[in-house]
């Protein structure tokens, strides 16, 4: 008797460990990175913006609009699923931290996570890709376009950053007003949020199992899914919080933690793209490729800083999208709504007329490798992650670039 | 917690930026040792505000959590 009290106390202590407290960031990144590079082995890395395309074409082939009856079904796409599972992950780690709550803001909030959502969605179909696919992954993937694609993430959070300034100044009513919390967690009515919290665990590795047997790189998929959404609600990861968090408040933690995965994820890749690990039927070169997109360097350049300029308005990125939306925060539902809908009109129609007058000598795929060898590409990916490191603790010490 | 409150900042509702944002700019404004009650709803909050605090200087004095999920905390400025 005595034994199974002792159990379950130190079971109690890991749940704690776990739930009761937000986890460093730099901790979610070492595991997200981590989990990225299990993603590449079995199959292709982390992305967002596909999956959150996926779903707005499943919207548009149920309404039948926009020619997309050929669309995937969400039930088949890895990325869709993956996306729908980040954000059961989310909702998993807020409800077994009891932090999950309908957030209603001001009705300003929600018009800026649309317009942001609906801006994420046109920087992600130029740029090919988002803060996850073109940068998270891109830069690990040894991609030209992916150094590229950051600087415009830079520049585009800084310009919206400004905005924000100026419309807090300007329009403080903007951002007030009446705002509505439901269905929290908080004392002991909130008992409820663990208790649904285990059931949405079960019930989803149940699915994954369902997968199982048919298609095992979709169960890993819904599970790699589920685990990102969890641990990215624990310790809040948030690429644009990396970005922009150095220009406001001088805050380096969140870029220090998107680092840590930067890296991790450099390790892992590198070793997967050198020794062609994974490469089954397909040839050495198209493995290698992965992850390199036809977007050197105007595409790049364009997609990275509308991208940027969206995730700071939004409140989010891609995936800070997608965990908040599991979390109940619904300004984010209103900017992955903006996402979806946006999307497929901007892939099918907005954006290939433009990237069709470009010269190929503005939109091709730079890999690294190819041009300073995989030393070189692996030191310089280093080298700019040690820069920015060096920029973002100097900054928090001096303020020199900070708002406050 | 029986402290003098100077101002109080209502940021419920409001996601990651906003409740930093203003946060750091109502401090702007306040003199030393003023105490600013600040009421919010964004979990972000919970681990933000106290790096924030001690990066700044400004003293966390209390935070707790009141009925409805609202997140509730004093600041003295430094």
């Amino acid at each position: 008797m005595s034994d199974s009290k002792k159990e379950a106390g130190v079971l109690g202590q890991l749940f704690k460990t776990f739930f009761s407290k937000h986890w460093p960031v730099w901790v979610g990144g070492i595991v997200l990175g981590t989990l990225n590079i299990l993603l590449f082995a079995i199959k292709s890395p982390w992305g967002a913006s596909g999956g959150i395309n996926n779903w707005g074409e499943n919207v548009y082939r149920l309404v039948g609009v926009f020619n997309l009856e050929n669309a995937q079904p969400l039930s088949e796409s890895l990325y869709g699923m993956l996306c729908l599972f980040l954000v059961i992950g989310a909702f998993i780690g807020a409800l077994l931290s009891s932090e999950f709550a309908l957030r209603i803001p001001p009705i300003g909030e929600l018009i800026k996570g649309f317009i942001g959502g609906s801006l994420m969605a046109l920087g992600a179909t130029f740029g090919i890709g988002c803060t996850i696919g073109a940068f998270f992954s891109g830069m690990p993937a040894l991609s030209g376009g992916a150094i590229i694609f950051t600087i415009g993430l830079f520049v585009g959070v800084i310009v919206a950053l400004k905005y924000l300034m100026w419309e807090m100044e300007k329009f403080p009513g903007f951002s007030t007003g009446k705002s509505y919390n439901f269905l929290s967690g908080t004392g002991k009515k909130g008992i409820w949020q663990k208790w649904a919290g285990w059931i949405v665990l079960i019930v989803t590795l149940i699915i994954a199992y369902q997968y199982s047997g048919g298609n095992k790189i979709m169960a890993w998929f819904i599970i790699i899914g589920m685990l990102m959404g969890l641990i990215s609600q624990r310790s809040r990861f948030c690429i644009v919080k990396a970005f922009r968090d150095p220009f406001m408040t001088g805050e380096a933690d969140g870029s220090v933690g998107i680092m840590a995965g930067l890296l991790v994820g450099l390790f892992g890749f590198t070793i997967i793209k050198y020794f062609g690990i994974g490469v089954g039927d397909i040839a050495l070169r198209t493995r290698e490729m992965t992850w390199v997109f036809p977007h050197f360097f105007l595409r790049a350049a364009i997609g990275g800083l509308i991208f940027g300029i969206g995730m700071t308005i939004a409140g989010g990125c891609a995936v800070g999208t997608l965990w908040r939306v599991g979390e109940g925060q619904v300004k984010l539902w209103a900017s992955a709504l903006g996402f979806l809908i946006l999307s497929p009109i901007s892939k099918h129609y907005i954006v290939p007329p433009i990237v069709n007058s470009l010269p190929q000598s503005w939109d091709f795929k730079n890999y690294l490798p190819d041009y300073i060898g995989y030393a070189g590409a692996f030191t310089l990916v280093i080298f700019i992650i040690l820069l920015w490191y060096v920029f973002v603790k100097w900054n928090e010490k001096t303020g020199r670039f900070s708002a406050y | 917690m029986n402290v003098a409150i100077d101002q109080t900042l209502d940021v419920k509702g409001l996601s990651c930026p906003m409740p930093m944002m203003k946060l750091a700019k109502i401090m702007k404004g306040m003199k030393s040792d003023e105490v600013l009650e600040m009421l919010g709803t964004d979990p972000g909050t919970k681990s933000d505000l106290p790096r924030w605090c001690d990066k700044t200087g400004n003293t966390l004095i209390d935070k707790n959590e009141l009925d409805g999920g609202i997140f509730r905390f004093l600041i003295k400025k430094k």
